[in-house]
């Protein structure tokens, strides 16, 4: 079976890049060093594969390094060494509302939506009513986005993912905002993607869902891969890692970069 | 399993349908939509022409047409450069958490502004031919569109680099709202370049927005265009462009974490 993700050995560490103001450009003042993280590397020697069709889940307190690693695959943070591999299109969902307009109605929205996620016109058009349909969003699907709820907005950005057609999806913590009955219909649409060949790779601090979703995962702890195998054992292994911690002082780095 | 395709004419969908939905909604609830563009531009001119021609006297044959025609260019320029310099900070969740071609957003930020100029051209035709006298001649047809190509060639790779530059250095915004009227006053807009005094005579001839700037009234004010003075403009559209793929190359695979 082919591998539709493959990591090999990433590793990144986030560089003293931030903005800096002509100012200290031109006086050649030294930046002080970014003391952000309070470690060496965001991602340490992470590796995992994901075979064709099947869910990926990862998990990990904040500053894990989790979106750091999604935004790799994405490609839209270079990594430093390591070797990650796709086979097939990405869509992502990575942040809620990502992509929308305030002032468009909702189905202009998914219009810009869908060529975002790569997909042509047409198709968009051809496949407007099943998103429509999907969302339940009915007469809400004229009125300008700054009017919708977040769950509405969730049910917008999720009915136009699962029908852009991409070989492998990219999801974090996105899909916790709708009601249990709109959830349990996207992880239905979510089983039906897989079904058809698609692949997953999800992130969230929601057990239940990541144990309803996922075949597989790895648990993150600052940048290293401390667990990994199927997801059942992966996820428990976690909880009970927390609830020995307590509700004391979290372990993992401050938070990631934003 | 179907494979979602980024071809070159899905990604030239996308910069339309960026453009026009950016469009749509900039002019969302507003009775007068793009008439306020149009109203903004003219009122400009009006005042320079109050200005020089009447308070100062600047003695130039129909100078209300020359301020149009020139002003006109000079808005889809200035606004295309300054919004698309915003436009990877503004834009950053596209960018970080969607992954685009991220060149096309102050390319579409180019092309929203240069809509805005073709869809000032029938305002700009009727004033150069109602108050200045000039019959719109058949040969606009092939000048207008090739002037069109030409200052889009220009103005992007400044767009692009102007972006790039301003995710990693956030001033070139305000450097910009400087560099802007100042490049304005230096360029004869208001003035003719035959009033401009001889040692800086020559070093005003050199400026490509000049050339350009120039082209757009000749077009309108006698038809003609100077071919020496196109390729001009060409020539520095061609070194712009170098230097924004440089640019493009090097500052681009960090885009993601500086915005």
């Amino acid at each position: 079976m082919t591998h539709a993700v493959t990591c090999e050995g990433l590793w990144k560490t986030y560089q003293r890049h931030r903005p800096v103001g002509v100012k200290s450009l031109l006086l050649g003042a030294t930046i002080p060093a970014d003391t952000r993280f309070a470690r060496e590397w965001a991602l340490a020697d992470v590796s995992f594969e994901v075979p064709r069709g099947r869910s990926f889940g990862v998990i990990g307190a904040n500053g894990s390094g989790k979106t750091t690693l999604l935004s790799i695959l994405l490609g839209t943070v270079p990594e430093d060494r390591g070797r990650v591999a796709l086979s097939g299109s990405v869509a992502s969902l990575l942040e809620l509302g990502a992509g929308f307009h305030g002032d468009l109605t909702g189905r202009e929205n998914v219009v810009l939506y869908g060529s975002i996620l790569g997909m042509r016109l047409a198709e968009i058009r051809r496949r407007f009513e099943s998103i429509a349909d999907f969302s339940e969003l009915d007469a809400a699907m004229e009125q300008p986005l700054r009017t919708y709820s977040t769950g509405m907005i969730a049910r917008l950005g999720f009915s136009t993912i699962i029908h852009a057609a991409a070989d492998i999806l990219l999801i974090d913590e996105v899909l916790a905002v709708g009601d249990a009955r709109f959830q349990a219909k996207c992880h239905q649409a979510l089983r039906e993607f897989r079904t058809r060949g698609g692949t997953l790779v999800i992130v969230s601090h929601n057990m239940k869902e990541i144990r309803e979703v996922c075949d597989a995962g790895i648990c993150l702890e600052l940048g290293r891969v401390v667990d990994a195998g199927p997801i059942a054992g992966v996820a428990a292994r976690y909880e009970e890692r927390v609830a020995a911690a307590g509700p004391g002082k979290a372990k993992g780095g401050t938070h990631a970069q934003r | 399993m179907p494979s979602v395709e980024r071809s070159p004419r899905q990604l030239a969908e996308f910069l339309y349908l960026l453009t026009r939905q950016e469009l749509k909604a900039r002019y969302k609830g507003r009775l007068l939509g793009y008439v306020w563009a149009l109203a903004h531009t003219f009122a400009l001119a009006f005042v320079y022409w109050i200005a020089f021609k009447i308070i100062m006297g600047l003695d130039v044959v129909n100078y209300s047409v020359y301020l149009v025609a020139g002003m006109f260019p000079w808005v889809w320029l200035a606004t295309g450069v300054t919004s698309a310099t915003r436009s990877f900070v503004v834009n950053a969740p596209l960018i970080k958490e969607m992954g685009i071609a991220h060149a096309i957003l102050p390319l579409s930020n180019v092309m929203q502004e240069f809509a805005h100029f073709v869809f000032a051209l029938p305002a700009i035709i009727a004033w150069v031919w109602l108050a200045g006298g000039y019959v719109p001649s058949l040969s606009w047809l092939w000048q207008i569109p090739l002037m069109l190509a030409l200052q889009a060639a220009f103005v992007y790779p400044i767009a692009l680099g102007c972006a790039l530059a301003n995710a990693y250095v956030r001033d070139i915004d305000y450097l910009l709202g400087i560099g802007f009227p100042l490049a304005f006053f230096a360029t004869p807009m208001v003035y003719p370049l035959s009033i401009v005094p001889d040692p800086l005579h020559h070093w005003f001839e050199l400026n490509p927005l000049h050339a350009l700037m120039q082209s757009w009234r000749s077009l309108f004010m006698e038809s003609t265009l100077d071919p020496a003075q196109l390729a001009y403009v060409a020539g520095w559209a061609i070194a712009l462009g170098a230097v924004a793929w440089a640019l493009h190359r090097k500052l681009a695979p960090r885009i993601g974490e500086v915005v």
